[in-house]
């Protein structure tokens, strides 16, 4: 994961260099300010970093719980006198640090490349989307580990994982924004999507959005997505919890 | 010391694991579970170290309830459940560190648990290896480490020799009958030379029942005496006999010695070739698992 990561924020670093000047050919030979092209390029790292939580998740979260069961280290781990609730938050806050860490080795990329190249951070978008961030990361892994919580082999926790990432929120979403011409804001990949969307107010990867602005999204848009990613996590954690209180190895 | 259970119940389902034990195992010791595969032996260990959760009842450590206050009733417990597998990227050093920083042993205490534990269970040659290079026997030798770490009160350990070479086996036992003296050792084994070797007291599980507790109906003191003619026996230093051609089961009275009852015997007449211990919970065993009654087996 982390090699992966290096891979990619040099990539990112490459092509930044790259393309600097080609930006408008891009757009159509549409001449921007220079304030707007520091938030493109921004908007386009940021793109590609949202993937990387879920990618995160499902490599450090999927297993979290299932395989205490499958490799049967719950035989050597559940006698000991800890809490199960201290065991689940201590994986849950390793799982998080660690997605963090690997975050932020591509984030120094970022900045240090546009940095170099543009010759300045917007400093508020970027705390904004990095508060965000953390938001999205709390949830999805939050997410995830009630997916582990449920079953109890590694392989169906990774395939559910992806099957509600990128089938149940992500084809729903489309389908709803298509059928009803509405942002369905409550699915977390909608709402983690504010990430990207404090610099530009355009989910590309939704084809059929209603909104499309060039400029920042709305604070009132950030509250909600914020607000969706604090229930999801609450409420994943909370049953996570349950389910993991009552494990049983049989 | 104390493992308390109270009306313990187990279902799997519609079935039923375990079904309304009642059981008080105190002070030191070694107390064996014995029973067919699928009788409840490990339902019941895994209750007591909260793998699992009762459908009904109770089981209480030290008078702490397990599935109500674990982190306090596992305080003073280490369990070697089924064959338990580690954190294959951390070492057996390591996991004896994570283990004992749950346990609150603070460093030094640590470092002669290490060095103590590392003798007893010989560790030391593998214990910087990484645990998902070890073999069964490595595994089984680091678990016992780990129950044993920080010296806990109760032991609770689910067939600890399965798997291990003849040598590891010796070692193991040797290693229970010395934690037997100053623990509480509930123990659970389908050997039945094992828990004869190893036990205090005996039980005996079958389809999720306490079928025998050798506390509440007492091994009964045997010999068997191979002789070369029949006599009729009448001395108060025999309690009782059962006679199948030359083969004498005798049931002593326990104010005497074998050497007294020998010598009885042969004043009696009888010309004695070979006299053994008597093996009867390997009878106690057969007899519960095949529903007999258990104070037919000598007569």
């Amino acid at each position: 994961m982390l090699f992966l990561i290096v891979i990619v924020g040099a990539m990112m670093s490459y092509f930044s260099f790259k393309y600097i000047n080609d930006l408008p050919t891009f757009l159509g030979g549409k001449v921007f300010s220079s304030s707007i092209k520091v938030e493109v390029f921004y908007y386009l790292w940021t793109l590609v970093l949202l993937y990387i939580p879920v990618f995160a998740s499902v490599f450090f979260g999927s297993p979290a719980i299932s395989s205490e069961i499958e490799n049967k280290t719950a035989y050597y781990i559940f006698p000991l006198p800890i809490n199960r609730y201290k065991l689940f938050f201590g994986k849950y806050f390793a799982a998080f640090t660690v997605t963090l860490f690997i975050i932020g080795i591509y984030l120094v990329f970022e900045l240090i490349t546009l940095t170099y190249l543009l010759g300045t951070i917007p400093v508020t978008y970027f705390l904004r989307s990095f508060a965000m961030l953390i938001l999205f990361i709390l949830s999805i892994m939050a997410v995830t580990f009630l997916i582990s919580a449920i079953f109890n082999k590694n392989t169906y926790a990774y395939i559910t994982v992806f099957v509600i990432y990128y089938i149940v929120f992500e084809a729903g979403s489309f389908i709803v924004e298509l059928l009803y011409k509405y942002t369905p804001v409550y699915f977390l990949n909608e709402a983690g999507s504010i990430i990207e969307r404090v610099y530009i107010n355009v989910n590309v990867e939704n084809p059929f959005i209603s909104h499309l602005d060039i400029n920042p999204a709305p604070f009132s848009a950030i509250v909600i997505a914020a607000m969706v990613m604090v229930i999801y996590t609450v409420i994943s954690l909370a049953i996570a919890l349950l389910l993991f209180e009552k494990k049983e190895v049989s | 010391m104390e493992i308390y259970m109270d009306g313990l119940t187990k279902n799997y389902g519609k079935i039923r694991a375990l079904d309304s034990i009642n059981l008080k195992i105190e002070g030191h010791g070694c107390t064996g579970l014995l029973g067919p595969n699928g009788a409840g032996k490990t339902t019941m260990l895994k209750l007591t170290t909260n793998i699992i959760k009762p459908s009904k009842g109770k089981v209480e450590l030290n008078n702490i309830n397990v599935a109500m206050y674990p982190e306090k009733a596992l305080e003073t417990v280490g369990a070697l459940i089924e064959q338990p597998e580690f954190y294959s990227y951390l070492t057996g050093y390591e996991i004896l560190q994570f283990t004992a920083r749950i346990k609150g042993l603070n460093k030094s205490e640590f470092a002669s648990e290490v060095k103590r534990l590392g003798e007893l269970t010989e560790i030391n040659d593998f214990i910087r290896r990484k645990t998902g290079n070890y073999s069964r026997g490595m595994k089984q030798r680091l678990a016992l480490s780990v129950a044993m770490l920080g010296n806990p009160d109760i032991i609770v350990l689910d067939e600890p020799t399965f798997g291990l070479d003849p040598k590891g086996m010796v070692d193991i036992r040797n290693i229970i009958k010395s934690l037997a003296k100053d623990h509480l050792v509930l123990l659970s084994t389908h050997l039945i030379y094992e828990a004869r070797e190893l036990c205090d007291r005996t039980i005996i599980i079958n389809n999720g029942k306490i079928e025998y507790d050798s506390a509440m109906s007492p091994e009964r003191d045997l010999l068997k005496i191979t002789a070369e003619n029949n006599v009729n026996i009448i001395s108060d230093k025999v309690k009782n006999y059962s006679r199948d051609k030359n083969v004498f089961i005798i049931e002593k009275n326990k104010n005497f010695s074998n050497a007294e009852i020998i010598s009885e015997l042969m004043k009696q007449g009888l010309k004695i070739n070979y006299v053994e211990k008597y093996d009867n919970l390997e009878d106690i065993y057969v007899s519960v698992i095949n529903g007999k009654v258990i104070d037919n087996i000598s007569s």
